[in-house]
């Protein structure tokens, strides 16, 4: 094998012009080194036979090892594969419970969202809390600070919730909105006491109207971003 | 002896070559016949046992109001079924470790205890036909009991979903919102209001996937196939604020039961667009519990149920004489209490009055003077009346399209005899819907251009997309000059009527009619019931909003009294809650007295 090698280095590179038909020809040839005539110096071809069982017998080891490498390589993988792929299909299955969980989870709390926040339910615990509606709105018009209707403290008209009908409630909120409402009294009616000002002062003055210094530059107001 | 023994030992090595062949044969072809001549059936008789199928549901869309409040929706109910044939007693494991056997009666009472029914009815249930493989135990449980009951670990119990729909908001919006049937074959079908107006909009096709699974019951990976795709059902986008209608509906309940009346509508719509904010009605069927409600009070009698509207109808009456050129708002006219025409016909006067009244045009509409505006009204030959009725949408359902919407009833104008004649100009011998009414005072609150009602704004697709919307283009019934003196000579009833004191509100101008009219006994004469109602618009020096009440037979109020006041609260709430600022100009001057 080293001769051959040594043949090969050997062999001058092939010039440009005259000689490169010659080139093209030597590199075409199997062996060029081997050619009668060449005028190429050729390795002395001496070397070591190997005997036949010894030819024999060193590929069978290599050929049988990278046979049974290779078949357990195989097996192997195909295993780990397999067992990856019913890990997932478990992995899925568990998922897809456990998204089936949370999605009944996420009805039973949008169902429960959507009747508390039905306006018979929001009515019901407003007025639960004392809160009354008032239906004269003043307004403040920043521009030029006018305000603008007639300010109007709220009378005790809240607005009941329960008449008009929604199965969803179930009584079970109703008696809780109850017993939220005699709390919400008793807290209210000492507040009153306390405070018998109270009504009065809660609602806005309506004296500014006049506006005899108009408001000069902007309004101070919230920043937002 | 060798020749022999080779013999035997030949023979029996060919016996046993033909032995194997034999084997080999009869093996190649069980081979063949299960390879070949039976594997479909083999295959299909297999697929059978590994394979599953199991639909996805492509749910029925959501109802929202305009702002996304979620008014009827599908949610999943669970069915308890059980095969009766295998119901034995079974061992469970308690916390602390102990096996406990619990008989069929105990399992029972156990149900029993989280469904609300009795033990004896559900070991009913479970015993009646022992050798049947099916038996409900219970049906439509919600999530809770479900978890409950299966948590009890009975394992000869089987659950199924089924989708039924839910009204969170319950009888707000019920009627305009409607209700399905129960869940059969085509899913849940609307039967009522929107469920059925936009069932196409709303349906969804149910998916289907199949997929082969181990001893486990868990999927075999990579056999699992959607054979058919779900497609969940659009959102129906209406127009409805649900707080408004929630206050709407409030305010009549109280009003109604007040002055002990039978039924009523309110109806609010937005002047620049036509949409319908609110559309109210007494009684209203809760859709969560439609048995409630007796079946002739299921619909919505704002669309459906067409009434006399008496003198809020003189508003259209003004705008055709006014647009005909024949009148002004100041023409004079002396109106008696008894009037008869040229026909014959004849009416009296609203209230009585011994002395004929000397008012202007604005003057009989403050006074709702029925000799006057018939008087007025007569300068118009029917065509020309019938014309403008039919002109202002009042003979043709509305663009909504609601189940069974009426679309009013009159007869052609060649048709009437004398008497209607007479009548059709302060709305009597004719019938319009409470939608109708409304779309009347839109079109002079909005410069004399109508738009199209609008209750449902479109159908929002899974992906966002809005399809079915409805394109506003405005129809110019009468000129913009025409609708604003009318809507002037309305302020005059909120600043002189003898309702001026329920119809007020501080801060705004108000321009609104009342009507008192007698209703129909339903075989062709008056009853002595009275439909009260008020229409209006606020502020009156640019239009927002449409208020439009009406009160049906009320007992202790016979005139318009009786609505008034729902007009004056819905109409402070719908201001107050849009922001429209209080009026700063003054009302024109309008002399209504000569």
């Amino acid at each position: 094998m080293t001769n051959t090698a040594g043949a090969y280095m050997a062999r001058p590179r092939p010039t440009l012009g005259a000689n490169a038909l010659q080139s093209a020809v030597s590199s075409a040839d199997p062996a060029p080194g081997l050619l009668p005539g060449h005028d190429l110096p050729v390795a002395p071809r001496i070397e070591i036979v190997p005997s036949r069982s010894q030819k024999r017998a060193r590929p069978k080891i290599a050929y049988a090892a990278v046979v049974v490498t290779g078949v357990l390589a195989i097996v192997v993988t195909q295993l780990l594969l397999s067992v990856g792929l019913s890990d997932g299909a478990y992995e899925i299955s568990s998922l897809q419970q456990q998204q089936k969980e949370l999605d009944r989870t996420n009805q039973v709390l949008s169902e429960q969202f959507d009747t508390l926040s039905s306006p018979q339910n929001l009515a019901a615990s407003a007025a639960a809390l004392g809160m009354v509606a008032n239906s004269t709105p003043v307004y403040l018009r920043l521009s030029d600070g006018a305000v603008l209707g007639s300010p109007a403290a709220a009378g005790a008209s809240a607005i009941g919730g329960s008449e008009i009908p929604n199965s969803l409630l179930s009584p079970a909120d109703a008696a809780a909105a109850a017993a939220a409402a005699s709390a919400e009294a008793a807290t209210a009616a000492a507040t009153a006491a306390a405070q018998p000002t109270s009504e009065v002062a809660s609602a806005p003055p309506a004296a500014p109207q006049s506006a005899d210094v108009p408001w000069q530059g902007a309004l101070p107001s919230p920043t937002t971003r | 002896m060798t020749a022999a023994v080779s013999r035997s030992t030949r023979r029996r090595a060919a016996f046993a070559v033909a032995l194997v062949a034999a084997v080999v044969i009869v093996f190649i072809v069980r081979l063949v016949s299960i390879q070949i001549v039976q594997a479909d059936t083999l295959n299909a008789a297999s697929l059978d046992k590994l394979s599953m199928q199991n639909p996805i549901y492509g749910l029925r869309g959501d109802i929202v109001d305009n702002d996304g409040t979620v008014l009827a929706t599908t949610v999943l109910r669970y069915d308890v079924t059980a095969s009766p044939r295998s119901v034995t007693d079974f061992e469970r494991t308690g916390e602390d470790g102990k096996t406990v056997d619990v008989t069929p009666t105990q399992a029972a009472a156990e149900i029993a205890a989280i469904t609300g029914q009795t033990p004896e009815a559900v070991y009913g249930a479970l015993t009646a036909d022992p050798s049947s493989n099916f038996a409900y135990v219970t049906q439509g449980i919600d999530v809770d009991a479900f978890r409950a009951i299966r948590d009890l670990g009975i394992p000869w119990l089987y659950y199924e979903s089924n989708p039924v729909r839910t009204y969170p908001n319950g009888a707000v919006g019920g009627s305009v919102v409607g209700f399905t049937g129960a869940p059969g074959e085509n899913g849940l079908e609307g039967l009522a209001g929107v469920e059925q107006l936009d069932n196409e909009c709303l349906v969804g096709t149910d998916g289907l996937e199949t997929y082969e699974r181990g001893a486990d019951g868990v999927a075999i990976p990579g056999t699992t196939e959607t054979a058919v795709e779900a497609k969940p059902g659009g959102t129906a986008v209406l127009t409805i604020d649900s707080d408004l209608q929630f206050f709407a509906q409030q305010t009549l309940l109280d009003r109604i039961t007040e002055v002990g009346a039978e039924w009523g509508t309110v109806v609010v719509s937005e002047v620049k667009t036509g949409k319908l904010l609110a559309v109210a009605d007494y009684p209203s069927v809760d859709p969560n519990n439609v048995d409630a409600t007796a079946e002739a009070d299921r619909g919505s009698k704002a669309f459906q149920a067409p009434f006399e509207p008496g003198s809020t109808f003189k508003a259209l009456t003004a705008a055709s004489v006014l647009d005909a050129g024949l009148a002004t708002t100041q023409t004079q006219v002396v109106a008696p209490y008894i009037y008869t025409d040229a026909n014959g016909a004849s009416t009296r006067d609203s209230s009585f009055h011994a002395d004929p009244l000397n008012l202007t045009f604005a003057g009989v509409m403050q006074e709702s003077s029925n000799t006057g505006t018939a008087m007025l009204g007569e300068l118009l030959s029917s065509e020309q009346r019938y014309g403008y009725i039919e002109k202002f949408h009042m003979t043709t359902p509305s663009e909504v399209g609601f189940p069974a919407e009426s679309g009013g009833i009159l007869a052609p104008w060649d048709e009437w005899d004398d008497q209607t004649n007479l009548t059709t100009t302060f709305g009597q011998g004719v019938s319009t819907t409470a939608v109708q009414i409304a779309s009347l005072y839109q079109t002079l609150g909005n410069h004399g251009v109508r738009l199209p009602v609008q209750l449902v704004e479109g159908c929002r697709q899974a992906d966002g997309t809005m399809t079915d919307t409805v394109e506003p283009t405005g129809e110019q019934i009468v000129p913009d000059a025409v609708a604003t003196d009318v809507v002037n000579m309305l302020e005059t009833v909120v600043t002189g009527g003898y309702a001026k004191s329920s119809l007020e509100i501080p801060g705004y101008r108000v321009a609104a009619k009342t009507g008192t009219a007698q209703m129909s006994d339903g075989s062709g004469a008056y009853s002595s019931s009275y439909i009260t109602s008020v229409a209006g618009l606020a502020p009156a020096e640019d239009p927002q909003y449409v208020v439009s009440v009406s009160i049906a037979k009320p007992v202790t109020i016979d005139s318009a009294l009786a609505a008034a006041p729902v007009f004056q609260k819905i109409m402070s709430q719908v201001l107050k809650q849009n922001r429209v600022l209080p009026s700063t100009v003054p009302a024109p001057e309008m002399p209504t007295t000569f």
